[in-house]
């Protein structure tokens, strides 16, 4: 050992450094942790969360056109779509829209295909349910997202 | 009754002053007092573990979890109280009371201030080493009685532990008391200390003659014979984590390797008389500290002095004792204006209204202890505690800090520290200690 060596074990300079360190962390803005259900953590910009089928703001009409492309690009064949031609304006329009997100590995696939940005990952990431129906999502639960369930005594 | 509020003008402890029944306020005093501390230290342990460890702690009972640790007593409270099959019943039961009991009687020598003692023993620091070295048999109880073998490992490592330790920590408590009877101190326990069964010529083992030594020498103890006081504070520092079972000397409780260590098999009430004994213990090894080496209730500088250090004049002074008096008000006032900053800081959210008025009344209450602190009868008669309990909170912030910081000792490291480091260092500073005390 050098003589520089014997001064360090001697004078605990290790043992100071570590305590520095550790003092040095408890500094209030080094604090990591969030209070999750009363502080919102901030997810990723990019990330795919509950889908969501979008509508015109304005008109409160979906923007939808029932092309079923979301549902050919479903590697899980999970989307089923369902509509009618209007007879008198011979357009397709949709009834309803089933998502069944049991089975959904969020691949965000069905977004790309859309040509309309109607269907669309959100960032909410809380999804869970009592139930696996509770999990398959119809037209009124994509569009206004899922309500929290009310249990009766 | 008259005799009761003699007292309060005396200038001696309940015990000198024979008075059972001041003694009895004393000690229900301590017995709260310290039951508070202990109750405290778990909040700001696991806080300021949280704070090193990059995470927030508790947040959800009470402001910035302020209530956790009421919360906790009333769960282990109504906790099932296990014993197991096996075990020794009696002996079982028996442990964790040893275990409180003596971390508790300790308390009756551990010197406040000059008279706020329960009592001054003519060996005060020979019974407070004694007593509180019985830990040692209620952890080697608790291990045995339990009838398994995790405990039993434990106990084995705590008993071997404590005794290697037990003798750098008596080393390095005697040469503190050889320099009681050093230069200066000849005859000052005649002069300023009088009764208490010292001899007046020599050193004393008692716990405020050792602290009127450091008053008399104008000196602490961990300065004097630089660095040999140094050393030896040094050596019971470290000696005093290992009697205390922290980390990094955490072997008889190593949760990785023994899950609890001797305490395995208690759980509820027992088990929390296991934690009032460990922290309790851990508040007397400090004071054992602060009043061999960092001048007990002294304050610092405590030899810029008013008029000459008597007891008639002790609470008259100048005006360096004057500033020094404030202390104890100001800091709770700051403490208040933390409170009051984590009020304005607080989440303006309707879940949080009952936490942020929570937080304001205590703020406020921290407030009012600080005016009170002003008055200045009470101002002059709190600061002795206010310096010996801000000595002793820098020791128990230590605890903390080791634990977020050292990881644990093997059992042979932590041998071969305590034999072949510690007492030799030990003897040697004893050995210095006596040759300068000589021969300067």
């Amino acid at each position: 050992m050098t003589a520089s060596q014997v001064l360090r074990k001697i004078f605990l300079v290790d043992l100071l450094k570590g305590l520095a360190l550790t003092f040095r962390y408890q500094h209030p803005k080094e604090i990591y942790t969030e209070q999750y259900p009363l502080q919102r953590p901030q997810v990723a910009e990019r990330y795919r969360g509950a889908p969501r089928l979008n509508v015109n703001p304005e008109t409160n009409e979906t923007l939808c056109i029932a092309c079923d492309l979301c549902a050919l690009a479903c590697p899980e064949h999970l989307i089923v779509v369902s509509s009618e031609r209007n007879p008198n304006t011979r357009r397709k329009e949709l009834t309803n829209f089933t998502y069944d997100l049991s089975r959904c590995m969020f691949c965000g696939l069905c977004e790309d295909a859309c040509p309309t940005d109607a269907l669309e990952l959100t960032q909410d990431f809380e999804l869970a349910s009592y139930t696996r129906d509770g999990l398959i999502w119809d037209r009124k639960t994509l569009e206004e997202g899922p309500e929290p369930t009310v249990y009766k005594k | 009754m008259q005799s009761f509020l003699e007292y309060l003008k005396s200038n001696v402890t309940p015990g000198q002053a024979g008075d059972p029944l001041w003694a009895l306020i004393y000690i229900l005093i301590i017995f709260g007092g310290v039951s508070l501390v202990v109750m405290s230290m778990n909040w700001l342990e696991r806080k300021a573990l949280a704070h090193m460890q990059v995470r927030l702690g508790p947040m959800r009972v009470g402001p910035h979890g302020l209530l956790q640790p009421i919360a906790d007593a009333i769960k282990l409270f109504i906790k099932e109280d296990i014993i197991p099959e096996g075990a020794d019943k009696l002996v079982f039961w028996l442990a964790p009371v040893v275990i409180v009991i003596a971390a508790f009687t300790v308390y009756i020598v551990v010197p406040f201030g000059p008279t706020h003692a329960v009592t001054d023993m003519n060996i005060g620091l020979l019974f407070m080493l004694g007593v509180a070295s019985l830990a040692t048999l209620g952890v080697i109880m608790a291990g045995w009685a339990s009838n398994s073998h995790y405990p039993l490992l434990g106990s084995l490592r705590s008993s071997a532990q404590m005794v290697s330790y037990e003798i750098a920590m008596g080393m390095a408590v005697v040469s503190a008391v050889l320099m009681t009877s050093f230069a200066g101190g000849s005859g000052f326990l005649g002069e300023i200390y009088g009764t208490g069964g010292a001899n007046p010529a020599g050193g004393t083992l008692s716990m405020i003659g050792i602290v009127r030594a450091q008053e008399a020498q104008h000196i602490w103890f961990v300065f004097k014979f630089f660095p040999l006081g140094l050393i030896a504070f040094f050596v019971f520092a470290v000696a005093m984590v290992a009697e205390t079972n922290r980390t990094p000397f955490d072997l008889p409780e190593a949760e990785s390797e023994l899950t609890a260590g001797f305490h395995t098999e208690y759980s509820g009430l027992r088990w929390s008389l296991f934690m009032l004994g460990e922290y309790a213990a851990m508040v007397a090894v400090s004071s054992i500290a602060v009043t061999l080496w960092l001048g007990g209730w002294l304050r610092p500088f405590s030899s810029w002095h008013g008029p000459v250090i008597t007891l008639d004049s002790y609470w008259q002074g100048g005006a360096v004792d004057f500033v020094f008096s404030l202390f104890p008000a100001l800091l709770f006032f700051f403490l208040a204006l933390v409170g009051f900053l984590g009020v304005v800081r607080m989440p303006k959210h309707p879940l949080f209204r009952v936490q942020t008025w929570g937080l304001a009344a205590f703020a406020l209450v921290l407030g009012g202890i600080g005016v009170v602190l002003l008055a200045p009868p009470v101002r002059d008669r709190v600061q002795d505690i206010f310096w010996f309990t801000a000595k002793v909170a820098v020791f128990m912030y230590l605890y903390i800090w080791y634990r977020g910081t050292f990881p644990r000792y093997r059992f042979d490291q932590l041998m071969r520290l305590g034999w072949k480091f510690m007492i030799p260092t030990g003897i040697a500073v004893l050995i210095a200690t006596a040759l300068v005390g000589v021969l300067a």
